[in-house]
């Protein structure tokens, strides 16, 4: 563990307020976290909070930096954002580690997030030179009509403990391409990653002469995230987490006329017709439902299969989930860790009292396993007699929920009952089933998938859902749009002045 | 015996110092933790939200059930 901290310059206690290579804040005022290890319960180093005074030195120069970072052109900045992803190959593999013990996913995803996070850095270089606007015929002769985008600002990016270092280069990433320098305020359960981050960052930036670009300030909800969300300064606020909290982002952002993009719950189901792959289906359902401990936004929660094989499915599946190998995460052929806080255990655990009296039954799991760890849980099937209260609400812990339908059009009403939206996935050989379920009576989700289950999204689609889940889009296709500001740009080169619709005034 | 938490007591310490309580207020139809985070409120915040009746007595049981 000393060796991961040390190639990623973390200290035993480290500052949680930074705007670049030297401008580290240190304010003795500021709470100290311990970040612990979710496997073994021990801390692993401590972190210094932000204050309001640290908040402020950090904005000041996020804010300044901007006035920069906006006027070098767009394919330049792409070449800073090649170096970056270049110095986050150099540190995949420790950073990769850190992310496993810090957040406790298994070390391939641990690995795969940094890999998401070069992935976004090259797709960014290509967006540099990309950034493009529309012309249009002006009704007006002698008239020309166009739009550019320009960048919005210093923006807020909030982020998950889940994903502790992809969420980031989604936003700041692109933001940075976009020409945004970005504010960020990661999990108080995942500081140390955000700090290992921002040592990178400002390596790259060092090299460029520049600061204020990537700026991180560590601090509890209440008080930095509420300090953020009501920051005119900020003028987007691009936020990952649950329905409620973001409703309260929402909220307070849109009271100063602020953007957001809301990244929030997910309640994300299969349906499994009978003409389906089965083998197939349910890697993807053990995929989607156990990865990450079913803590991802597009963890497989919900499994809606055809009655005629629904036993058979079960089967399978309880037999797939008795494979599944729980402990160290960072160790080889480990398939499940922890789960992130202790909290998260009693939120499962209370979340399956709830469901068996709404007449779920266990067909498996259900436990804690104390003799690997307090965190430890057993991944749990539950079959539902219908769609329950519980079964609505999105449980962050690995709990499959399995119900059956007898026609398609009942499996798609109650895809859509729950008021989520984010992923979806049909398994199922018949054309005319899928693609129902991608058409416009089908599924509601952002993100619809044929023959893949809800999770593992790449980079280079738009990432995001519908209904409760916030409407937001983060990184791929023409997500950056939410990171810029479109100004519509008409130009007479005439020496008469006509007015549009044909308007005659004071002519 | 001296309380642990108040109506006052933010939602953050209170995940983090007694992580059992989490499993009690869900087990009475309030959740703290919400996509493994816990919500920026305080306690008091959160059950006028849920439109907790007597928001006192809820907090007199966690305490119990703390002890």
């Amino acid at each position: 563990m000393k060796e991961i901290l040390e190639k990623l310059q973390l200290k035993d206690v480290n500052v949680g307020a930074c705007a670049g290579p030297d401008d580290w804040y240190e304010d003795p005022a500021g709470e100290e976290i311990v970040s612990y290890n979710p496997t073994t319960g021990e801390p692993i180093a401590r972190v210094l909070q932000a204050t309001e005074k640290s908040y402020e030195q950090v904005l000041k120069l996020a804010v300044e930096g901007f006035k920069t970072w906006r006027m070098m052109p767009a394919p330049k900045r792409g070449l800073i954002v090649r170096d970056l992803g270049e110095a986050l190959r150099v540190k995949k593999e420790p950073l990769g580690d850190l992310v496993t013990l810090e957040m406790g996913k298994i070390r391939a995803e641990g690995h795969g997030e940094v890999q998401e996070m070069i992935d976004i850095c090259d797709f960014a270089i290509g967006l540099s030179r990309q950034l493009y606007g529309l012309s249009m015929h002006s009704e007006r002769p002698a008239h020309r009509m166009y739009e550019q985008w320009h960048p919005l600002g210093a923006i807020g990016v909030i982020t998950a403990f889940n994903f502790p270092v992809a969420v980031w280069a989604w936003n700041a990433v692109i933001a940075a391409a976009c020409g945004d320098t970005t504010v960020w305020k990661p999990s108080s359960d995942t500081p140390l990653t955000a700090i290992a981050i921002q040592h990178i960052a400002n390596e790259v930036m060092a090299d460029h002469g520049l600061k204020g670009i990537f700026n991180t300030t560590i601090g509890r909800g209440a008080i930095i995230g509420e300090r953020m969300i009501n920051d005119q300064r900020l003028p987007l606020i691009s936020f990952t987490g649950s329905t409620k909290m973001g409703r309260r982002v929402a909220e307070a952002v849109a009271r100063r006329f602020g953007k957001t993009i809301l990244e929030l719950g997910g309640n994300n189901a299969i349906i499994v017709a009978e003409d389906s792959d089965l083998d197939m289906a349910v890697r993807s359902i053990l995929f989607g439902a156990v990865g990450t401990a079913g803590q991802r936004c597009t963890s497989t929660r919900r499994i809606i299969t055809h009655k005629s094989i629904a036993p058979d499915l079960s089967k399978r599946i309880v037999k797939a989930y008795k494979q599944v190998t729980i402990g160290d995460p960072i160790e080889e052929g480990t398939l499940m860790g922890p789960l992130v806080t202790k909290g998260a255990v009693e939120d499962m655990m209370a979340a399956l009292e709830r469901a068996k009296e709404q007449g779920g039954e266990v067909l498996f799991g259900g436990s804690r396993l104390p003799d690997l760890g307090e965190q430890f849980v057993e991944p749990t099937i539950v079959k539902m007699p219908r769609q329950t209260e519980i079964v609505h609400n999105e449980t962050f812990a690995p709990i499959l929920y399995l119900m059956e339908y007898e026609d398609i059009e009942e499996a798609i009403r109650l895809h859509n009952e729950v008021p989520q939206g984010l992923s979806s996935a049909v398994f199922t050989t018949n054309l005319l089933t899928a693609e129902k379920f991608l058409s416009h009576e089908g599924s509601d989700c952002g993100i619809a998938n044929v023959n893949i289950g809800t999770s593992g999204a790449e980079i280079g689609g738009a990432f995001g859902g519908e209904k409760e889940t916030g409407g937001g889009r983060e990184s791929g296709s023409d997500a950056w749009k939410g990171y810029m500001r479109r100004q519509t740009n008409t130009i007479n080169w005439s020496r008469e002045l006509p007015l549009a619709q044909g308007i005659k005034f004071g002519d | 015996m001296v309380p642990k938490v108040s109506l006052e007591t933010p939602i953050e310490d209170l995940v983090q110092k007694f992580p059992e309580a989490v499993g009690f207020l869900t087990r009475n139809g309030i959740r703290c933790i919400r996509c493994g985070e816990p919500l920026w409120c305080t306690i008091g915040e959160l059950l006028e939200e849920e439109k907790i009746l007597d928001p006192q007595k809820t907090i007199d049981e966690l305490n119990e059930f703390l002890e």
